[in-house]
Order: structure tokens, then sequence, then C-alpha cells
């Protein structure tokens, strides 16, 4: 359901066509992101060089779609002077841009780690199918959160929040595996280290993915984070990686 | 009619509207209003044409009631005297106001027009106007435009210069609060830029109180706004509130322009 406030006033306006065609531009270059950490995790996965090195030749691209997309956010400010949702609307989009480019740059950094000469390398099993498994559900995570954005939809924005812990959850479990593999099977060092970064990355990809979909909830609702979602303490990073899960009171 | 508001949040409120009903004849123009307004601060009132925001702002230095049928009813407290008990050439003096068009006494120099308060309210020796008229003048960010001339005419002042006179007058009776109907809507954007600048330098001493149309100028001067329509108040809060997230839908529908 769409969940925009004033979608059903049927006054359309220049406003509108405008602030539909900035999603429209931050959505496509959510895709082009999307399709950046798709690849450089094939990449990564089969050790591909020539399809990492497509995957770097795209962030100029990249660049150049978030300059392009911050330049329109803030013509769009200056020029109409927003209030309310539209306000809220612009000034998301400018966040969401920032997280988007993320997601794409932690793509490329995939990319990189395949070019680092570690493929090939003896690898865990368990660890694999886990970061296949971990691929899965941040690239679903990173489609439902343009989702949320493109079509207004506050309550697939917020599940979002619940799909981020099952993927804190698998990257606890990766590191642990890691670190318990690296005293194990120091011959594995280089390609468990790679492994490690990746996992992170998906971690990191699924944080932005969650901020789209904060974002998305601010510019329809007003409400910021901390309105719906309590922030849990954070841990020494050593209990991260090898306690349980620390408890985190969502609505 | 409720208790007397002394505080809104962590400042002390300088007027309390209370019950705040205003007619024209038999039409009613405002409807129950109740709206504290703090110390110290500028209170912004928008809403679209006809909504009864110059209206409002009539009343709180009765100049409503002076109006062709015109009649109020419910109370308006000034720290907590009932302005509607007491004589109302007082409530002018303490409640001063400026208006949509600059209107200085157009026979009248430039010192006499800020002086003429005081000489209609007694007889002031010339010290006393010199004093001030320096000070009003200082205060509306005017003196060092005109402390060369003060003896021409009131008129020979261009259009923003004439508001910034306006606001000197007002505030040569030294009042508690100012009330502005539209002051920049007949300046250029320059002269506006100096009202904008100078009510804020104003809040430091007086209570301000602004009907604007112009919601980024309500947005860029005030503390606190508050939106009327068709002469009743349906939201009012913090500026910044009021401006990113509003509470009501129909407060986001005017101010997002989706209004029908």
């Amino acid at each position: 359901m769409n969940e925009n406030p004033l979608a059903d006033t049927g006054m359309p306006r220049g406003y509108d066509l405008l602030i539909r065609h900035l999603k429209d531009r931050a959505i496509k270059l959510g895709e082009w992101a999307l399709a950046m950490m798709h690849d450089g995790w094939r990449a990564y996965d089969v050790g591909d060089l020539k399809a990492a090195q497509g995957v770097l030749d795209r962030a100029p691209q990249l660049d150049r779609m978030d300059e392009d997309m911050e330049h329109a956010s803030i013509a769009f400010l200056v020029l109409r002077q927003p209030t309310a949702i539209d306000l809220r609307t612009a000034a998301a989009l400018l966040k969401i841009t920032t997280h988007l480019d993320r997601i794409g740059r932690l793509g490329f950094d995939m990319a990189r780690i395949t070019t680092s000469g570690t493929n090939g390398q003896k690898e865990l099993s368990d660890l694999h199918a886990l970061l296949q498994q971990m691929d899965e559900v941040v690239e679903a995570m990173v489609r439902q959160s343009l989702d949320a954005l493109g079509g207004d939809h506050v309550e697939l924005a917020r599940e979002l929040f619940h799909r981020d812990d099952a993927v804190d959850q698998m990257h606890r479990e990766a590191n642990r595996m890691i670190v318990e593999n690296l005293g194990e099977h120091p011959d594995m060092a280089p390609r468990l280290a790679s492994d490690l970064l990746v996992a992170r990355h998906f971690e990191r990809i699924a944080d932005n993915a969650c901020k789209v979909g904060e974002k998305t909830i601010y510019a329809l609702t007003g409400q910021r984070r901390s309105e719906y979602l309590p922030r849990h303490a954070y841990r020494p990073y050593a209990l991260e990686t090898a306690g349980p899960p620390p408890s985190k009171t969502r609505k | 009619m409720e208790g007397l508001n002394t505080m809104l949040g962590e400042s002390p409120v300088k007027m309390d509207v209370q019950s705040l009903n205003a007619f024209y004849g038999e039409s009613r123009a405002i409807q129950d209003i109740n709206l504290a307004i703090p110390e110290k601060q500028v209170t912004a009132i928008i809403g679209p044409s006809g909504c009864g925001k110059s209206t409002l702002i009539r009343c709180l230095n009765r100049l409503h009631e002076t109006g062709f049928k015109a009649r109020v009813e419910g109370s308006v407290f000034l720290d907590g005297e009932d302005l509607y008990q007491i004589d109302a050439t007082l409530v002018r003096r303490r409640v001063g106001m400026v208006f949509q068009k600059p209107n200085p006494f157009a026979t009248m120099s430039i010192y006499n027009n800020v002086s003429a308060p005081l000489r209609f309210n007694g007889h002031p020796s010339r010290q006393e106007c010199d004093d001030a008229v320096l000070r009003a003048l200082k205060q509306a960010a005017l003196w060092d435009e005109v402390k060369d001339r003060v003896d021409d005419p009131a008129t020979s002042l261009s259009g923003g210069q004439q508001q910034r006179l306006c606001i000197a007058r007002a505030l040569a009776a030294n009042p508690e609060v100012l009330l502005m109907d539209e002051p920049c809507s007949a300046l250029d954007p320059i002269a506006t830029a100096k009202i904008e600048e100078l009510i804020g330098q104003l809040k430091q001493e007086y209570t301000v109180v602004i009907v604007t149309h112009n919601m980024q100028q309500a947005a860029r001067v005030s503390d606190r706004t508050a939106f009327l329509y068709l002469g009743k108040l349906i939201e009012y809060g913090p500026t910044e509130d009021l401006f990113e997230r509003p509470k009501e839908h129909l407060t986001e529908s005017y101010i997002t322009g989706r209004f029908g």
C-alpha cells in the first residue's frame, strides 16, 4: 500500500513530478549500485578477474550518478524551497544517495579483493556457503529498500531492520568460523582474510540498505529512527564476535 | 475558560489568548482560539487569505473592535492582565502594531513621525523626544541612514525605510509586544531582508507576533508558528516542527501547496 499521506489529494503538481523524477534517479543509482554489488560478489565467488575488472570500470559512472543526484536534490531544495513531506523527501534523498553510493563502493571493494590473488586458494566450504547465504539475504534487502523508496512503503522499509538482525547473526558466525580456522589452518590465512573482508562488506551493505529504509520512513512519516527503534548498547568487538547476539528491543 | 498559561516550554508566556471569537456582524471570523504567545520570541501566524490571521492579530491590541459591527468574545491576557478589562488606549500603548503598507504621517518629518506617539500621550521635553527618537531609530536599524536628515519629510524615504520608520514609531512608545501584519508584503527582497534581520534583533527586547503570507518568511523569522484555517487554529508549535513534520494533515496540505 502506498503510504504517502498526500498521494490521494488528487492535485498533480509540478512539485510531484519533480519529486517523482528525483526518486526515479535515486532508484536508478540504487540499481547501478546493486548490480556492482551483485557482480562484485560473483567475481569474487568464482575468481573471475575479467568480471572483477568490469565492476571496477563502473565506478566512475557511480560517482557521476551520485554527484548528479546530489546536485538535483540541492537544486530542488534551493529553487522550490519545499516544506513538510517535500522537504523531508528531498533531505532524505540526499542521504539515501550517499548510502546507495556506498553500496556500490562496497561491491567495488569486493571486486578489488578478487584481484588480490587469494582466489583459487583452499577455502572452507561451510564459510563459502555462509557467504553465499549472506549475499542472497543482503541483495534482497537492497532490492527491498529500493522498492520501499519507489513505492512509498513504510512497512516494507521497517521489515529491513529485522532482516538486518539475520545478517548481523551471519556476520558474527562468519567471524567465528574465520577466527577458529585461522589458528587451525594457517595455510588458509590469505583466503580467510579475504573472506573476513567480504563478510564485513555484506554486513555494511545490509546496514546501508537499512539506512535507505530509515530515510524512507522519515520522508513519509517524519519519524526519526530513535522514535521507533531504540539503539542497542554497542559491545566490544571481541564480544560481538564470540558471544551471543546483543539483545535489541525493537518495536 | 481554562487556567492561565504562564509557561510555554521553557519560555514565560507574554500573551495568553483564551477562547477568543471575533465577529463582523453575525459572521464569526475567528473561532474559539486558544494561543499562548511566549515572551521575547517571534510568533508567526500563517494561513490562506480570509482565514482570520489579520483579525486575530487585531484582537491582540483591541483594534478589531473599532471596525464596523465588529465585536470580540473571550480574553487576551498580557502578563496575566485581561486586555479587554482595561482602557483600549493603554492596551495599544503596550501592544504596538506595524501594518502591511508603510503608513508614515505624510505631512510630518522623520523626527516628528517617530516622536509622535510620545507627543500624543503627553508633553515630553525636547530632550525626552530626542532620546526616544534616537533609541527608536537605532532599534529599527534606520539611524545610520537618516541621522543627517531627520527633519526631511518621511515621504522622502524609500518604501523599506518608511516601513522601518513605522517600526521605529511603534517602538518609540516603548511597547511590550510588537504586532506586525504582513510587514514586508509591499517591499522588495532587499528591504524585506532588512526587516527580517531587524525582527531577529527586536526579539531580544520585545515579544513579536507577525502575520505573513510568505511561509518561507515565517520559517526564517519565527520561533513558533500558528496555522489558521477558516478561523480555526489548526496547529501551533515550534516553527521547525511545523514546517518539517506537521502533525495535522490540513497543515501539511497547506504548507506543501496541495490545498484544493
